[in-house]
């Protein structure tokens, strides 16, 4: 570090500087590989419509191989940045890796930019990741398909967009699906849109929402084997964040147990 | 030069004077514990001098702003490939300043062939409570010096002095010091005897302190941020009315 020297980061790119530095995160070429000799360990039922106070955002817990329950407390919906929210659905491997990418890059560009990174910025960045994993995925192992919600800086308001395996990435208007489970869900999501709450789906009170997507996870895992369902018994309840303008809340634990036993099971 | 030991030591002495007599120019950023976490001030005429360094950590600095600017980069870029690498608990500002940056500033200062660097910073961690706050204060020949509760850097040490009597004693809330800490800074400011304050800082002349520091106000940009200590981000502050 000297006077002079040229300043590493300068671009506020983490994704250059961890390849620069570390390597560590690049698209493996993985030779012989492919479809049926791993069994890769999967997800998921996530969920995301627009309501009165922002964005719902919820996912199950379970993670499968096969017709094995590999796990039942998988965190889907992870944070970003206090901003953001990535729902992940097909290898959390990959997805996982690709979160801590993002969160980073984001915090990374804010810190040495001075400024937040541009909607369209952070959308490509995402593209950019899943266009790296690709060669993974197209050998069987690795694929993620995943939702990303995050507050537009220039209207202050949150935004959905799904995204195909290869980047490509679209906006969620008024909601997005993805996973195994996402069928049945999307369908009812789609029903009430148009003939359930005369003024849309995005109208729908808080309370509303949270309880909506309760059941919808319920009917999810009722005909999908990859979802996992309310284990309440276990106290293992789907994780669900609120995106808005004042950031990103998480569901509490109590409210959830108390609006399973009162709302869902108990009707 | 390197044949004769003198001569190295004599060009390291001027060197010290040369970085001591351009940080004059500079005033003061003022660091301290307070209920909600971390509270930086300072006043620039240019460029700001607080900046976010990684998750529970920032950094304030003086100097020139190429050299800031440099280690700025080199904190931020080590912190966040440690944090991506292991976990953001293992970064820390200790290992941050001892392990990274204080050996390079040592370097730099004793290579006496190339250009110095003007730079003297205080780095801050905000803990779980205020008990587990770390301060540091970091000089350009790479010595580090904790402190506690607080921190100061100026131009020079008396000035340092003056302003770590003015700081709050107790745990206060943001709004409770902000004022205080802004009183600090007017007094560590090269014109505070015009501006009716004594050596300990001590108001002498209540008008003649409200009309200079309304001066010095509109003269420069406040620098006010909070490192919140529940979510580890820094927040702007604004100016409070009342200032």
């Amino acid at each position: 570090m000297k006077t002079g020297e040229s300043i590493k980061g300068a671009s506020g790119s983490f994704l250059d500087l961890l390849k620069q530095e570390s390597g560590s995160y690049s698209s493996l070429p993985i030779g012989e590989l492919s479809a049926g000799k791993v069994q890769e360990i999967q997800a998921t039922t996530i969920l995301a419509f627009h309501f009165c106070g922002g964005v719902l955002v919820a996912g199950d817990r379970r993670a499968t191989a096969g017709n094995r329950i590999m796990a039942n407390r998988v965190e889907k919906v992870i944070e970003i940045d206090g901003r953001s929210v990535l729902a992940i659905s097909g290898s959390p491997a990959q997805a996982i890796e690709m979160a801590r990418v993002l969160d980073h890059s984001f915090r990374y560009y804010r810190r040495t930019q001075l400024d937040e990174m541009s909607l369209e910025g952070r959308l490509r960045l995402l593209a950019q990741l899943l266009k790296e994993n690709l060669p993974m995925a197209m050998n069987g192992v690795g694929g993620v398909v995943p939702l990303f919600i995050t507050l537009d800086p220039e209207s202050n308001a949150p935004k959905i967009y799904f995204y195909d395996i290869l980047g490509a990435h679209f906006e969620g208007t008024p909601f997005a699906v993805g996973g195994s489970g996402s069928l049945e869900v999307q369908g009812i999501l789609r029903f009430l849109d148009r003939w359930g709450n005369p003024s849309g789906l995005s109208s729908i009170s808080k309370k509303d929402a949270i309880l909506l997507s309760l059941r919808l996870l319920e009917t999810a895992s009722y005909f999908d084997s990859a979802t996992g369902g309310i284990q309440a018994g276990d106290r293992i309840y789907p994780v669900i964040k609120l995106v808005s303008g004042e950031g990103v809340e998480t569901v509490g634990e109590d409210l959830l147990r108390e609006m399973m036993e009162t709302e869902v099971r108990g009707v | 030069m390197f044949d004769e030991p003198y001569r190295w030591v004599d060009a390291i002495n001027q060197r010290r004077d040369y970085i001591e007599e351009q940080l004059k120019r500079s005033s003061p950023v003022v660091a301290v514990t307070v209920d909600e976490g971390i509270l930086l001030v300072s006043f620039f005429r240019q460029t700001s001098k607080i900046f976010e360094v990684y998750d529970r950590m920032a950094m304030g600095a003086i100097g020139h702003p190429a050299d800031i600017e440099l280690i700025r980069m080199a904190a931020i870029n080590t912190a966040h490939l440690e944090g991506f690498a292991r976990s953001s608990k293992d970064v820390s500002i200790r290992r941050l300043t001892m392990f990274t940056i204080s050996p390079k500033l040592k370097s730099a200062f004793e290579d006496v062939m190339s250009s110095p660097m003007i730079y003297r910073g205080i780095f801050v961690q905000a803990g779980e409570s205020p008990k587990e706050d770390c301060f540091l204060v970091l000089d350009f020949d790479g010595q580090v010096q904790p402190t506690k509760s607080s921190a100061v850097i100026s131009n020079t040490e008396d000035v340092s002095d003056r302003i770590r009597k003015l700081l709050p004693s107790t745990m206060l809330s943001s709004k409770e010091a902000l004022p205080l800490l802004i009183h600090a800074c007017l007094s560590g400011s090269s014109d505070f005897e015009d501006m009716g304050i004594d050596t300990d800082g001590k108001i002498l002349d209540a008008d003649l302190y409200r009309q200079k520091k309304e001066q010095f106000l509109s003269e420069r940009e406040p620098d006010i941020q909070l490192l919140g200590r529940q979510n580890g981000l820094m927040t702007r502050l604004p100016l409070p009315d009342n200032a």
